[in-house]
């Protein structure tokens, strides 16, 4: 195991140089960098952790100021610029002999002056140096005295990340701060430049996107997290509401071509990113003509995702050099191994469309009025074939599919549209402001009910529901309460149709099982990944529970997946940042016949594990600017037969830079020694 | 309001208000460097820190809002410490060559050591040198000086929408560069020079001119255009040697590149400096005894009928006056005119009978927040930049809805929401296609049209066109006529802006027609937006309101009997009954449709007086020549086209013998009626008031009385071929600026604009040599090659005397037919 030498990461102290009684302390950080290379030391926003005495502090303090002043820091304001700048000259001074003692103490003033930057960038680039001439005075003085000289080489490189906490929540790391900072100084087209870097849909992502981003925004430790998400939108409509033509150019056009199997959020965003390298790139996709754009085209109603503005985004992806096939299902029309002979390399993004059973009474013995599932019944409704909705509508389920469902059903001429759903309203997966909406709109909802049987006339019609209340049972052994019917409480709603709405899984019946592709238990495709491990010589795990550095690639060679179908059905956003690292991945593969990560997404990947945004930070700042809320469509009205205009309007482009105001700009750089 | 306490001391401000503004209702003083009242907040320099109770850092006072009870403390001595170590921090690498820095005596970053005590370098760097870019036109960026405050980034995006610098580079070495690194390439306008509080962002034709402390600084309006900028003339030994202009004015200092570089011309050793008789040196006596008693002999012998003039809009309100009364009383005739008659004065026509004045409607700054804007027939960009940098602001600061509607690509373009692309000609199609989709989709102002005369025969007329007819005439598609259609519709507020594209369109009903639109979309009489027609030329609206026209007395009254308009004018000569012709400020041979038959007609006279400030070709055709002044050189006042009366003062001498125009004037009025009449500008001023009472002392007064004018009836335009438009460009307003080295320095020479797909057909190269022959002659110029023009369209700048593609026009059209040839 390996043990802390020193830290000072998160502001607790921990010395075992001196050996003696060994502190324990341990961090989410893998014992070797690559799964091969070990973790040397660390410095960042935070402090320094230093597992290998070895590692020569002045010298990483040096390297670090030298990398954030010359590569990081944006000059935006003097104490940054300046400060930096003489802490750099100052440290290097030291490093190569002609420093002082003076030196040292001009990096502690610097320290409390750099307090006073515009943002946290070069403010937490002082807080490790400071902890270096706290903590490590003798290393420096040894080259202030000249006892010590710079060695020629060092056993150790370095690598270093910039980053923010917003941006390293976001699954495609799109860098928030700078978009907002653009927005703020009235460029709403850099701004959408610096999106499109890692968001090729951004009409989508400003309008759809669960923004796990508002969720590690530092100003929430101060009041409300930025509208980061609308802001998005706002550099997005900018563009097409002043008739603007993207500026995007593809490089110059290469030999070797790419497959892509649906065209999803992440089928188009590894085309995109691949198109822009000069990759031909052919999408298959099974919908027919205008119905590309996958979960977000089938699944997210029109009036949160206009139609025309999908279309915009699919249209500039295709503008970049993509072709899309439609009507062309893999596994049907084409075969696997026909693709992968007529292209170099083949991405599977399938996506993940297959309704799970909700597991009632009845549900299996084709009942009329019993749909498939919700995202049939969108995909259906969307296209305009018949739903095989009635008048009275019961949705089961709680995700946000489930309350699209109910307020499609509206908007399809339901009288009544219920929502059924096994625990509370504040428990259910949706997001809150889409459970709003639909209550805005009139749905009705039975919370803590379970539906155990479905009841039908002599048609096989039918006719309602019969559901059992439900009730918090004791503690499980996990401490977690369960609910459990109460029984006795049985009770009938009555309807004419049943949509169950409890999640999809990926349809992979395509892959053949000779192709040697392995699929998991959860129904996604099984990919390579990086051996990292902590110190107890666990694997690391991502959020979903994947491993944390995969390469994307599949065991067949020159097949790759991405999307739900490789995470497991998860978000547009975090699809498009998988499938942009197998498009860099697919690249390097294509040119250098290897598959591997670079350090710089390695380190992406090991500060996601590490977390970036810490919710206990005391942030000082006056919360005199409230976050701005957008313009909405009220009243029923809107929910109205075949009633798909947009819901929620946006920001002005005055409120957006208002908004951005709001900003922190939580910019912070971390580097490793490995 | 929110109610908070700085020092101990309470104040209520409006929400959304900073702690800075707080202070300065209080007049407690916070430092600022980086904060410019005009563009958005950036917080760079750090030093306006200011303590706030219960957090737990400082708080920059510029861009903090304010926030119900809370307690600030402008200044102790942490606050104090930290603005010392800033401002230490900002002096590493900055050089010390403050004795021959231009800005030294003017500049924040010194005045900020002085006032901090920061007396000498605390913090230290190795030694860092950028590249000084000598390599731009008029500016001169000197990177080490920069304390990357971005006052000039922010005005170049904010204010012009130029965006060509910004800061480049990381860490110490960034710096404020063009976005690619080549040389400067934009509107030149200096606002960014005006802005920079350092001496970083020079202006070269000032460098080594002087120290600013040793200038006679006179705050003036700027001669240029019609937006009426005050204007600072710093003034030195005879010479202007820089125009600057406050942030505190109407125009927020914003000016352009005539304003700001144009006074050059001012200073040009061509100046004519003695009055010339028979095109030979003569002294004042001998030539205005000449000019007098010819003008005498011309009306004593063939009656006032003989003799006519012609006013400069460049000419004061007090000189138009005089020049009126100098024919209408001195030698009784009414035959005066100007280049109004090409079209500003019919629009003042329409205007004034459908709406009741003349001019714009409202303010200028009301276009700041109007609710939606349309812009039509006009490069505002080169007409009238001020009145751009107003729509820039409206449309992106203000979340005005922008319609755009030109022959070709403008600068606008990049933040218009919608863009209509007409044919030339088609202008009543166009506007009529909007109204007529705005009654249809409900969107009309209802309010404002229920009590204005005319509707319902507006509405008739509307009724008769089809849309199709609308693209047809137009070329526009009808998605985007409906979409401008919903963006000016069914708005709080309008502005509607119209140029001489539209005014001398030759499309009849035009000037109808917008006045129309201004009045279906709520834009008439509103306290923001309002309907402004434009002119390149400043003070085209006080020469109307002052009487330079045959039909018009000052003030609008009916002159009784009209005298000869411009065009009668030409005819008299050429029919022999017009022999004398007195040309102030005038050259009709540079600027004037028809050059070879006005030409022609000007050689048939018996008496050409010609009063101007430079040799013109029209010059060297006259029997008396009288030098004049230029705008710095006189007092008096200018009309701006929306009312504002603006004072004219003298920053300096004229050259060499050359007089005030009002001084000639008055002088030859003297020689014709044997009186010895005495005015000054002040004086001509009391003189204005008594015949048109209260003039110039109140801003435009809302109208009464509206009604829709009655238009003609609209021809579907036939398109030619090729048709040449005639217009301004930015770097230059009428031929004046093109006798300023500046100018010419960014446009030295003229150039005939082409469509790449014409240029293609007719095998003309970029640079190579074009022919253009129109109905009224033909003329060899330089081709450029552009895709900014619609196809079969050509585009000619107005200005160049060595290029006077003016005289190809026919009638008062800026568009006509022509011919066009490999040359």
């Amino acid at each position: 195991m390996a043990q802390v030498m020193f830290s000072s990461w998160g502001r607790t102290v921990i010395d075992n140089r001196a050996g003696g009684d060994v502190k324990d302390a341990s961090f989410r950080l893998p014992v070797a960098f690559d799964g091969a290379r070990p973790l040397n030391a660390f410095m960042g926003w935070d402090g320094i952790i230093l597992f290998d005495k070895g590692v020569d502090i002045p010298i990483m303090a040096a390297e670090y100021m030298t990398r954030i002043q010359t590569q990081y820091c944006c000059g935006k304001c003097t104490p940054g610029k300046k400060g930096t700048r003489v802490l750099m000259d100052a440290l290097n001074g030291i490093v190569d002999g002609r420093g002082s003692e003076r030196d040292l103490q001009l990096c502690e003033e610097m320290f409390e002056l750099l307090q006073n930057c515009k943002c946290t960038l070069c403010q937490s680039s002082t807080i490790p140096i400071f902890d270096a001439v706290t903590h490590f005075r003798d290393d420096f003085l040894a080259y202030i005295n000249g006892t010590k000289k710079r060695p020629a080489e060092l056993p150790y490189r370095f690598i270093e990340k910039y980053t923010a906490p917003c941006q390293d929540k976001c699954p495609s790391h799109i860098d928030i701060p700078a978009y907002i900072e653009a927005i703020k100084e009235y460029r709403f087209d850099l701004s959408l430049q610096t999106i499109r870097e890692n968001m090729p849909l951004p009409s989508v992502c400003g309008r759809v996107c669960p923004h796990p981003c508002e969720t590690a925004c530092r100003r929430k430790n101060v009041d409300e997290p930025i509208s980061i998400m609308l802001l998005k939108r706002s550099a997005s409509d900018h563009e097409w509401q002043r008739n603007h033509l993207p500026p995007m150019q593809p490089k110059p056009r290469k030999g070797k071509s790419i497959a892509v199997v649906g065209a999803g959020p992440a089928g188009l965003a590894a085309a995109y990113y691949l198109a822009l390298e000069g990759y031909p790139v052919a999408i298959y996709e099974a919908l027919p003509k205008g119905y590309g754009g996958g979960m977000i085209a089938v699944g997210i109603p029109a009036y949160r995702q206009p139609r025309a503005l999908l279309q915009r985004d699919i249209d500039i992806i295709c503008s970049m050099g993509v072709e899309i096939i439609y009507d062309c299902r893999i596994g049907k029309d084409l075969t696997l191994a026909q693709l992968k002979t007529k292209h170099d390399a083949v991405l599977l993004a399938p996506g993940a469309h297959r309704s799970k059973p909700m597991g009632v009474e009845g549900e299996d013995k084709g009942y009329k009025g019993f749909l498939t599932g919700g995202i049939d019944f969108l995909r259906e409704a969307y296209l305009g074939l018949p739903t095989g909705m009635g008048k009275k509508v019961c949705v089961v389920g709680g995700g946000n599919t489930a309350i699209d469902c109910v307020r499609v059903a509206l908007r399809e001429g339901a009288e009544v549209s219920t929502l059924l759903y096994r625990r509370s309203r504040k428990e259910m997966p949706a997001d809150i402001w889409e459970i709003d909406g639909a209550d805005e709109e009139g749905v009705s909802f039975e919370f803590q009910v379970l539906p155990t049987r479905i009841i039908v006339d002599a048609d096989n019609q039918i006719t309602g529901v019969e559901c059992v209340r439900m009730a918090m049972g004791e503690p499980d052994a996990s401490g977690r309460r369960r609910p459990e019917p109460m029984p006795g409480s049985e009770f009938v709603v009555e309807c004419d149709t049943v949509i169950p709405a409890i999640g999809q899984d990926p349809d992979l019946s395509f892959i053949p099982m000779e192709s040697g592709i392995d699929i998991t238990k959860w129904n996604t495709v099984v990919t390579k990944y990086l051996p990292l491990k902590d110190a107890a010589g666990k694997d690391l795990k991502d959020g979903m529970g994947n491993p944390l550095c995969r390469t994307l690639i599949t065991d067949l060679d020159g097949v790759f997946a991405s999307g739900d179908a490789e995470i497991g059905p998860l978000t547009v956003v975090a699809c498009i940042g998988n499938a942009h690292r197998a498009a860099n991945v697919i690249g390097r593969w294509l040119e250098e016949g290897k598959v591997y990560l670079t350090d710089d997404e390695i380190i992406e990947d090991i500060l996601t594990y590490l977390g970036v945004y810490d919710k206990n930070e005391q942030v000082p700042w006056l919360d005199s600017a409230e976050r701005e809320e957008q313009k909405e469509v009220h009243g029923k009205q809107r929910a109205a037969y075949k009633n798909y205009n947009e819901v929620e309007l946006g920001f002005t482009e005055e409120q957006a830079v208002r908004e951005a105001e709001r900003c922190l700009r939580c910019y912070r750089v971390a580097m490793a020694a490995v | 309001m929110v109610t908070l306490s700085i020092d101990g001391r309470a104040v209520s401000v409006p929400k959304g208000s900073t702690i800075l503004d707080a202070a300065k209702v209080l007049g407690i003083h916070i430092p600022t460097l980086c904060w410019l009242e005009k563009v958005s907040p950036t917080g760079a320099c750090r030093v306006c820190v200011v303590d706030v109770e219960g957090v737990a850092r400082p708080m920059t006072a510029c861009n903090t809002p304010v926030k119900e009870g809370i307690k600030v403390t402008s200044t102790n001595a942490k606050l104090e410490a930290i603005r010392k170590q800033v401002m230490e921090l900002m002096l590493v690498n900055h050089p010390l060559d403050c004795p021959v820095c231009d800005a030294a005596g003017e500049c924040d970053l010194q005045d900020s050591c002085y006032e901090f005590g920061v007396t000498k370098p605390e913090f230290h760097a190795a030694l860092n040198r950028k590249q000084i870019r000598y390599d731009w036109p008029l500016l001169e960026s000197d990177p080490n000086r920069c304390i990357l405050c971005e006052k000039c980034v922010k005005v170049d995006h904010e204010i012009l929408r130029s965006d060509v610098i910004e800061v480049v580079a990381r860490g110490e070495e960034s710096i404020i560069d063009t976005h690619d690194g080549k040389t400067l390439n934009c509107d030149f306008c200096g606002n960014c020079v005006g802005a920079c509080p350092v001496g970083a962002l020079i202006d070269k034709p000032f460098k080594f001119r002087g120290r600013p402390w040793t200038y006679t600084v006179t705050r003036s309006t700027c001669g240029y255009c019609p937006v009426g900028c005050e204007i600072d003339y710093h003034a030195r030994n005879g010479r202007v040697d820089r125009v600057t202009a406050s942030d505190a004015t109407y125009c927020n200092g914003n000016l352009c590149i005539n304003g700001r570089y144009g006074f050059a011309y001012i200073n040009s050793p061509r100046r004519l400096t003695t009055p010339l008789v028979g095109q030979k040196t003569a002294d004042w006596t001998q030539a205005l005894t000449h000019a007098g008693s010819r003008l005498k002999e011309l009306v004593a012998a063939n009656g006032p009928d003989a003799v006519a003039g012609l006013s400069s809009p460049r000419l004061t309100n007090e000189e138009q006056f005089l020049f009126q009364k100098l024919f209408r009383n001195a030698l009784g005739s009414n035959n005066i005119d100007s280049e109004a008659r090409f079209g500003y004065a019919q629009a003042q026509a329409v205007i004034g009978s459908a709406l009741g004045g003349s001019g714009a409607t409202n303010g200028m700054d009301r276009i700041d927040s109007a609710a939606a804007v349309l812009v039509i027939g006009s490069n505002l960009n080169a007409e009238a930049t001020g009145y751009e940098y107003r729509v820039i602001k409206a449309a992106t600061k203000n979340n005005a809805k922008l319609v755009l509607a030109n022959v070709a690509d403008v600068k606008l373009k990049k933040i218009a929401h919608g863009q209509l692309k007409y044919r030339p000609g088609s202008e009543t199609f166009l506007l009529n296609g909007i109204a007529k989709l705005i009654l249809d989709a409900g969107l009309e102002d209802k309010t404002a049209v229920a009590g204005i005369a005319g509707f319902g025969a507006y509405q008739a007329e509307l009724a008769k066109l089809t849309l199709d007819k609308v693209v047809a005439a137009t070329g526009v598609t009808a998605a985007a006529l409906s979409n401008s259609a919903a963006l000016l519709g069914g708005k709080p507020s309008a502005a509607v802006i119209f140029g001489a594209e539209l005014m001398r369109s030759g499309a009849p009903g035009a000037v109808e027609a917008v006045v129309n639109l201004a009045l279906l979309v709520g834009a008439v009489g509103k306290e923001q937006g309002g309907l402004f027609p434009l002119h390149e030329k400043v003070n085209i609206q006080g020469l109307l309101d002052m009487g330079v026209a045959p039909n018009l007395l000052p003030g609008g009254k009916s002159a009784g009997i009209d005298g000869r308009d411009l065009w009668q004018i030409i005819e008299g000569i050429e029919q022999g009954k017009v022999k004398g012709l007195y040309l102030v400020g005038v050259d009709p041979l540079t600027s004037f449709p028809e050059g070879g038959r006005i030409r022609k007609a000007l050689e048939k006279l018996e008496l050409l007086i010609v009063q101007e400030l430079f040799p013109t070709p029209t010059a060297d055709l006259a029997h008396v020549v009288l030098p004049a002044s230029s705008s710095a050189e006189k007092s008096g006042s200018f009309t701006s086209i929306d009312g504002r009366l603006q004072p004219v003062v003298k920053a300096l001498a004229s050259p060499g013998d050359a007089r005030e125009d009002w001084d000639i004037l008055t002088e030859l009025t003297n020689r014709i009626t044997g009186k010895s009449m005495v005015s000054t500008p002040v004086q001509l001023l009391a003189e204005i008031r008594v015949v048109i009472p209260g003039y110039g002392e109140s801003t435009v007064a809302p109208k009464g009385g509206c009604s829709f004018a009655v238009a003609p009836a609209a021809d579907t335009p036939v398109a030619a071929d090729l048709t040449l438009l005639v217009g301004p460009i930015l770097f230059h307003n009428g031929a004046t600026s093109t006798w300023s080295e500046n100018n010419r320095e960014v446009a030295p020479v003229p150039y005939v604009e082409i469509q790449k797909s014409d240029a293609g057909k007719l095998g003309i190269a970029d640079g190579g040599a074009i022919r253009l022959t129109s109905v009224a002659g033909c003329l060899t110029g330089i081709a450029k090659v552009t895709e900014r023009l619609q196809p079969g369209l050509l585009f000619a700048p107005n200005h160049f005397p060595e290029f006077p593609v003016s005289c190809l026009l026919k009638g008062n059209g800026v568009y006509v037919e022509v011919k066009v040839e490999k040359g």
